[in-house]
């Protein structure tokens, strides 16, 4: 199609020029017509391709001889003369032919690269943002396939497949035929850029371009034209190695920053590890130490206080804490339990509608003793909707919410436990007044075995550093929020949100009558 | 003469803790039976005749769930169901099935004594017996002839409902009952799944009964079980 129009055009514009010409036949001298036809010659090479140009060339001296020179409308030439013009006619237009040809192919390179590094800067610009190998190829992959004119796809051939759990090769169309497959193999191994349009498996319906960088051999592009039959243009395939390239190198990048990741994260959980086994076995072992000696003088106090033995008294102590340790493994193992039910999700959660009061109350009166030195203050408006919640759980959140205050603020200290309603929740707040939470702990204060304030290996008031983490298990667990802020005219608020959804229960029927 | 020693039979697996109950038990003048499995524990419920049964809900041979309602076949002797915390749904489905009360562990010897003495006073009343006419505790006074109650001295006025749910728990003084039991007793059979009308009930005679609703002495809620009318 369009080398045709080429040529209609080459024809066209010499028809022109003779047109031009031909009122002034006899009057001007015949070496300025020619002349002229040069012009049109050069100006077609300037707009056309090497053929085209030399047909102008020859289409130039035929019309030159058969309606310029005497005499006219034959090709015979009576003047000798005329056959060097002729000669040098054709001499200097194919000259002209060659060297405009030559300025068009530079020009159409350099756009060509400009085209192609204008491609690979778009590529680097978005790759920038890639964190992960996944996003690295889906990203390359579009580019490949919008500068290839086509679809481009990134795949692991099958003999890199061995050990890789995700099915690299995809299963649709054109990319599972076997030729592709075949080419993408050959490409994988020698790093050659193979399949459609190339010398090697040159039957693949798609081009196939290595993607490798130094010595490391990530897969291949494979990029199908669109529409499927049509060749690449060779501008297309060169950018889409140039892009798969540029594609390995991030990869490489990439890969390496995973796993840098890797080895980090790998470090964190060993010391996380170390320091929870040591927290652990130290808030383990100590009341176990304190039970078993306790235990074991009241076992050998058979004696008479008089013979050395124990007083009532000194038996009571002993008894006392025995009992008070105790308390102090059982709260920590159902934190521990706790901790396991939330971690592995086996949190079962058995929401009814009811009063936050309800719950509330049953923590007040369990923790009344851990709470002597810190009066408890409630705020309930009376208005205050049933919220649904499994309240066995959201026990455990008041109870850690309120020990943890009055662990980590000074005695005599109050603590306001507040609830209202807001946008389709309930939103509770546990405050405190005590020192304040720093803004950094903010967050980390719900971190596994993060204590606030604590130094390794003591136990600052006797926590584990689990409470507030299955607090945010439980809540998050009813579909909802919990965080820290602090509280104005000093302390911490700890708020979580308990949502309304599910529909509210039908309402509670009215007595019909007095008693 | 003293009158002869009430019997407790002990269905439990643990070795200590078996210990520590029957050292406990003999202590405070009861006659204790042990069986360390269910199938132990059924055949010495129907021979040894106990007076109160204390049942845990993990053996090893049976499911305690299963163990309460063949228990109650044999025998009418109350069963109190021991039982580790997080297992609301087993001790709810035990009390349903039969069981009278549970403990839940670790529990003090005063805690377990205290229910076994309102066990053994549910099970020696007999069931068509008539109430006590008043019940008292702390300040709160309720007529159940002239159905008026009062606190520390005053007439409080409650709605039907409210009375005949107050009056439920007086029946189970001292005894846990569950969700299903107080709708069925007050609401009905086919109320038993509207939970939510008996905590909404539950929070307006606690405002009319306690002196701080926020921390109820007189109602105590048991998480996921139901409400224990306390005496003490």
């Amino acid at each position: 199609m369009e080398s045709t129009r080429e040529y209609a055009r080459a024809a066209a514009i010499l028809a022109l020029a003779t047109a031009l010409a031909l009122p002034f036949r006899g009057r001007i001298n015949t070496i300025d017509v020619a002349m002229l036809y040069l012009l049109a010659v050069v100006a077609v090479a300037t707009l056309s391709r090497r053929g085209p140009a030399l047909l102008a060339c020859v289409l130039a001296i035929a019309a030159f001889d058969y309606v310029f020179v005497p005499p006219y409308y034959t090709l015979d030439v009576h003047d000798a003369d005329y056959l060097f013009t002729f000669g040098v006619m054709f001499v200097v237009a194919l000259l002209m032919t060659g060297l405009t040809g030559r300025i068009r192919e530079q020009a159409r390179e350099a756009s060509e690269r400009q085209r192609r590094t204008a491609a690979l800067y778009e590529l680097d610009q978005e790759l920038a943002g890639a964190a992960t190998q996944a996003e690295v190829v889906s990203i390359a992959e579009s580019h490949i396939g919008r500068a290839g004119g086509g679809a481009a796809r990134f795949v692991l051939p099958e003999s890199d497949l061995a050990g890789s759990a995700e099915p690299s090769w995809p299963s649709d169309g054109v990319f599972e035929s076997i030729p592709v497959r075949v080419a993408a193999a050959w490409v994988h191994q020698s790093g050659k850029v193979g399949g459609l349009g190339t010398a090697h498996c040159g039957e693949a319906e798609a081009l196939l371009c290595p993607v490798r960088s130094g010595g490391r051999r990530f897969g291949v592009v494979a990029l199908l034209p669109q529409p499927a039959d049509r060749a690449l243009l060779a501008e297309e395939a060169q950018t889409a190695e140039a892009l798969a390239g540029h594609m390995a190198v991030v990869l490489e990048r990439v890969a390496l920053h995973e796993q840098h990741e890797a080895a980090r994260a790998e470090v964190e959980a060993e010391r996380l590890r170390t320091s929870l086994l040591s927290s652990l076995s130290h808030d383990l072992r100590t009341p176990l130490g304190t039970i078993e000696g306790a235990a074991s003088s009241l076992l050998a106090s058979g004696l008479p206080e008089e013979a050395g033995g124990l007083s009532l008294e000194a038996r009571r102590e002993l008894a006392d804490t025995i009992v008070e340790e105790s308390r102090r493994m059982t709260r920590l193992v159902s934190n521990l339990l706790d901790m396991v039910r939330v971690e592995t999700g086996s949190l079962a959660v058995k929401k009814s509608w009811q009063p936050i009061e309800e719950v509330l109350g049953v923590t007040l009166i369990r923790l009344e003793e851990g709470l002597r030195s810190h009066p408890v203050e409630i705020h309930l408006p009376p208005d205050l909707p049933l919220v649904p919640i499994d309240e066995v759980l959201v026990e455990q959140v008041f109870v850690n919410l309120l020990e943890n205050a009055a662990r980590y603020t000074p005695p005599g200290t109050p603590l306001d436990v507040t609830a209202w309603q807001d946008a389709g929740a309930v939103v509770v707040e546990v405050a405190d007044r005590g020192p304040g939470l720093p803004a950094e702990d903010k967050e980390l204060v719900f971190r596994k075995f993060y204590r606030a304030g604590a130094t390794s290996g003591g136990s600052a008031g006797g926590g584990a550093g689990l409470g507030l983490t299955i607090c945010r298990g439980i809540v998050t667990a009813h579909g909802g929020r919990i965080w820290a802020e602090p509280r104005a005219g000093g302390g911490t608020a700890f708020r979580f949100t308990l949502p309304l959804d599910g529909g509210p229960p039908e309402p509670v029927p009215a007595d019909a009558a007095d008693a | 003469m003293t009158p002869a020693p009430a019997v407790v039979l002990l269905i439990e697996d643990d070795v200590s803790m078996r210990r520590f109950l029957r050292t406990a038990l003999r202590a405070h003048a009861w006659r204790v039976i042990e069986a360390a499995t269910a199938r132990e524990g059924l055949a010495q419920a129907a021979g040894r005749n106990p007076d109160v049964i204390l049942l845990d809900l993990g053996l090893p041979d049976g499911d305690g769930l299963d163990v309460a309602p063949r228990l109650r076949r044999s025998t009418r002797a109350p069963i109190i169901v021991i039982s580790a915390r997080g297992r609301e749904q087993d001790k709810v489905a035990a009390l349903d099935l039969g069981a009278d009360d549970y403990l839940t562990k670790p529990f003090g010897v005063p805690e377990l004594l205290a229910r076994m003495r309102v066990a053994l006073r549910h099970a020696s009343r007999p069931a068509d017996a008539p109430e006590a006419p008043v019940f008292e505790a702390g300040q709160v006074r309720v007529d159940l002839v002239r159905r008026r109650v009062y606190r520390a001295g005053d007439e409080i006025h409650l709605t039907p409902t409210e009375y005949r749910l107050l009056a439920t728990m007086i029946r189970h003084a001292g005894r846990v009952a569950t969700h299903r039991q107080l709708l069925e007793e007050v609401w009905g059979a086919n109320y038993v799944g509207q939970t939510h009308y008996l905590r909404v009930y539950m929070a307006q005679l606690r405002h009319k009964l306690e002196p701080d609703p926020a921390r109820p002495r007189l109602l105590a809620t048991e998480p996921g079980v139901g409400y224990r009318l306390r005496e003490g």
